[in-house]
């Protein structure tokens, strides 16, 4: 790289440079052959001498199987000056390839042959592609390089760092690797196992909604893998069906980490609030939290568990307060006893909330702030007693209360008849991402800049939620009128 | 090529090939020199975390994605990059993956105020109480063209370790295994801990590059074992350290490595002097490959 300008200017410069380069060739080709050799020798003799060890021990392959599973390599140090003089130590004692995870310099995309793309929403980034070398069919996704000026951005490394962290994990998309574009060299690719579809695409192509085992399978999918991510504290912060994505053998993989991170406890200060796609948005970061943990993700998946019995969305809101509003009728506004930390939130200064009567006992307190039984009922109206409380405890406002991804999975639902359908019964469909589709509009995942100011978006500073506190909303059936103060 | 899982427990670690060849030994660095460099661009990369306020496991994690930066024959060439650069990248990068990030500029003026010191083997305090170090700044002219330079490093980088990013440090690990072993709580634990963490950071410069070659695991046992010997503290009879998924001929080499790193030390101080600059940018180490041949030949 810096090579070519500082150390060739003129022509003979540049003839000595490539003769250079083509002696360098050569010799590491001529090390690689020896390398390669003496590793098969190695290989055979550490076979034949496992085989020997294994039949004195009288085992079985058992043995083999982990003499190959441990790399050891040494360093061969080249000075005579360290105490290491030991030849035997020195000498790599078991030669095997592909036996550890390691590293390498990027591949390029030519290594793929372009195919269609899959998304032909905003940017166009993820097509479907082949690897020359092998005929596999591969997702190709082009990572968006802005804000350069300070390198190489972080939610990109972000998305790198935690798909690897990540893998193996039966649902959730396997990265290959990861490779460089030719021309310009910076275009960075993510190579993905190809699946045949995304749940928000399939559901739009069904007539019927997933039967009600279907949603089971679904569901026990994603939230073993929330309970992989956020057992290892990675937060994926834009679960929403577009994000999911489903082969034609009924398994699930969640994708797109451009917004995941790692974060800790208690979590960091700094945590942008523009995070999830505005739909499966938790009721906590509509309210301005600074700080939140894994309990966002475990709102969007109560969303997506909604939407997949509904094959439609459950909080479509035009706006943050339209959102929260919807939010609010469907699960009860929040009350002290729902939620006793809500008003402390920024944006709940800007919500007007009826006035607590004063010179209340504590029992006169509590039947006025104890939500109504939750509409849910009538909206998912096939939905079991236990589907009900798990659905509900999911959408629970206050995010302590919502259950973890490892108590859901423990959850009741699941053993209760019907029982999960298995993967393999389910049905298949016609996949789109092989061919051209059509998109319809639904908000994208938030950008930075996008941050909300319930004071500036409503006229009078002020949006007012007292209509469902009051129970006595004027707005009849599912639908809640907002008025602005 | 099946996706391995990245956890604490397992790194990524060198292949034969990267062990036992590099871009740097294709372009005639001498192997010595090679040593003597990613080891005081190791030390650099520690020294600048100090001055940066990082935790010493991020600094740890960026001199491990330093060092295997420059091995195997598609590694990095010495004569191709600046190893202060990378080093440089190598922070920024680790720190800007973690809840410590630090501004270029930061990364930047530390670089500048450690490259103007003397010598490589300066006392630990020259930069642990630096006063001037906080006060460096270089011009706004040098900024900007640095930032495009450690911009520019930090893709570097990537590419050639194929943005595998992840290291995995023993440290968390060796205070479970004394845990487990009953050396802490103890009376001497306190002191047994210390001087284990002190074999592990060592490690981290070995010229041996023990974090390419063991896992977390067998370095942790390792440490512990010498650190116990040193401090006297009795070790348990039998092949203990098999709990811990160690072998004895891992242990024995790391032992061994882990043993003779303060000679090594001693000789690259020799070596280089106490005045003496190891190089660490591309056009210093063709400098001081011709200083070498014009030495040869005058001989
Ligand atoms: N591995 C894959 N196999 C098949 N299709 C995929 C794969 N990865 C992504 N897709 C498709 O591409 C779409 C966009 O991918 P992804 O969400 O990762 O990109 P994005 O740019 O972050 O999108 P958005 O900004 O719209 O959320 C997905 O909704 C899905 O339809
Ligand atoms: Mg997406």
């Amino acid at each position: 790289m810096a090579g070519s300008s500082r150390w060739a200017s003129s022509a003979a410069d540049k003839a000595e440079e490539a003769r250079r380069k083509l002696e360098k060739e050569e010799k590491k080709k001529a090390k690689l052959e020896k390398q390669r050799k003496l590793e098969e020798a190695e290989e055979l003799r550490q076979n034949e001498a496992a085989a020997a060890r294994d039949t004195a021990a009288g085992i079985g392959s058992n043995g083999d199987e982990e003499a190959s599973g441990r790399p050891a390599k040494r360093r061969r140090l080249s000075t005579d000056n360290n105490a290491t003089s030991d030849e035997a130590s020195q000498r790599p004692r078991k030669l095997l390839r592909f036996a550890a995870p390691g590293w390498g310099p990027c591949r390029s995309v030519d290594n793929y042959e372009p195919l269609n793309r899959i998304e032909e929403g905003s940017y166009g980034l993820v097509s479907r592609g082949r690897e020359l070398a092998t005929g596999d069919i591969v997702a190709l996704k082009k990572l968006k390089m802005d804000n350069l000026a300070d390198g190489f951005p972080i939610t990109a490394l972000r998305e790198i760092q935690t798909l690897r962290a990540s893998a193996g994990q039966t649902h959730i998309v396997a990265l290959r690797e990861v490779v460089l574009g030719t021309d310009p060299i910076n275009d960075v690719y993510l190579v993905m196992d190809f699946l045949e579809h995304d749940l928000k695409t399939l559901q739009e192509e069904m007539s019927e909604p997933f039967l009600p085992s279907e949603v089971k399978t679904l569901l026990l999918q994603l939230v073993s893998a929330m309970d992989f991510l956020h057992e290892r504290w990675i937060l994926h912060r834009d679960l929403k069906t577009s994000n999911i994505l489903m082969n034609n053998r009924g398994q699930l993989k969640i994708a797109d980490f451009g917004m995941a991170r790692y974060v800790s406890e208690p979590p960091p200060k700094n945590l942008t609030q523009l995070v999830v796609t505005l739909w499966y948005r938790a009721p906590e970061l509509l309210l301005g939290a600074e700080q939140y943990d894994d309990k966002i993700d475990m709102w969007s998946v109560g969303c997506i568990f909604g939407e997949l019995l509904k094959k439609e969305p459950l909080f479509m809101g035009k706006n943050e307060v339209d959102e929260l509003s919807k939010i609010f009728t469907l699960c009860g506004p929040p009350t002290l006893h729902s939620w006793p930390t809500f008003r402390r939130l920024p944006n709940a200064r800007h919500i007007q909330f009826p006035p607590t009567p004063p010179n209340l006992t504590p029992t006169e307190v509590k039947s006025m702030t104890t939500p109504s039984p939750l509409p849910l009922r009538t909206h998912f109206p096939l939905l079991t007693n236990s589907g009900t409380a798990l659905l509900s405890a999911l959408l629970s406002l206050d995010p302590l209360t919502r259950p973890s991804a490892s108590e859901v999975l423990k959850h009741p639902y699941f053993e209760e008849i019907p029982r999960p359908k298995h993967t393999s019964m389910f049905p298949t469909f016609p996949s789109k991402g092989a061919m051209e589709r059509r998109r319809r509009w639904s908000p994208n995942a938030p950008v930075r800049g996008e941050a909300v100011d319930f004071g500036k978006e409503v006229d009078g500073g002020k949006v007012d939620f007292a209509g469902i506190f009051g129970g006595n909303s004027e707005a009849g059936g599912a639908g809640f009128a907002l008025r602005m103060g | 090529m099946a996706p391995e899982p990245l956890s604490i427990l397992t790194n990524p670690l060198a292949t034969v090939e990267q062990l036992t060849s590099s871009s740097s030994q294709f372009d005639g660095v001498p192997a010595d020199l090679e040593t003597s460099i990613i080891h005081a661009g190791a030390r650099l990369t520690q020294a600048a975390g100090i001055l940066l306020q990082l935790p010493q496991d991020i600094i740890a994690q960026a001199i491990v994605l330093f060092t295997r930066f420059w091995i195997g024959s598609e590694g990095g060439s010495l004569l191709e990059h600046n190893a202060s650069d990378v080093s440089a990248a190598t922070i920024y990068l680790v720190s800007k993956l973690s809840a410590y990030q630090k501004s270029p500029r930061s990364v930047i003026n530390t670089y500048a105020y450690l490259a103007s010191l003397p010598a490589t083997f300066p006392l630990p305090s020259t930069y642990i109480d630096a006063q001037d170090a906080s006060t460096y700044h270089v011009s706004e002219g040098t900024y900007l063209t640095s930032r495009q330079t450690l911009n520019a490093n930090e893709s570097l980088v990537l590419r050639i370790l194929g943005f595998q990013t992840h290291v995995a440090l023993p440290h968390a690990l060796s205070i479970t295994y004394m845990q487990t072993l009953s050396f802490i709580p103890s009376p001497s634990g306190t002191a047994l801990a210390a001087r284990t963490f002190e074999h592990l950071n060592a490690a981290l410069l070995s010229p041996q590059l023990l974090y390419l070659t063991h896992p977390p695991a067998t370095l942790a046992v390792a440490a512990i074992y010498v650190a116990a010997r040193e401090i006297g503290t009795k070790l348990p009879e039998g092949e203990w350290w098999e709990v811990f998924d160690c072998e004895r001929e891992d242990l024995g080499f790391l032992v061994l490595a882990m043993g003779s790193f303060e000679g090594f030390v001693r000789e690259e101080v020799q070596k280089w002097g106490r005045r003496g600059k190891v190089p660490l940018t591309a056009k210093q180490v063709a400098g001081e490959i011709e200083k070498r041949t014009m030495l040869e030949e005058g001989a």
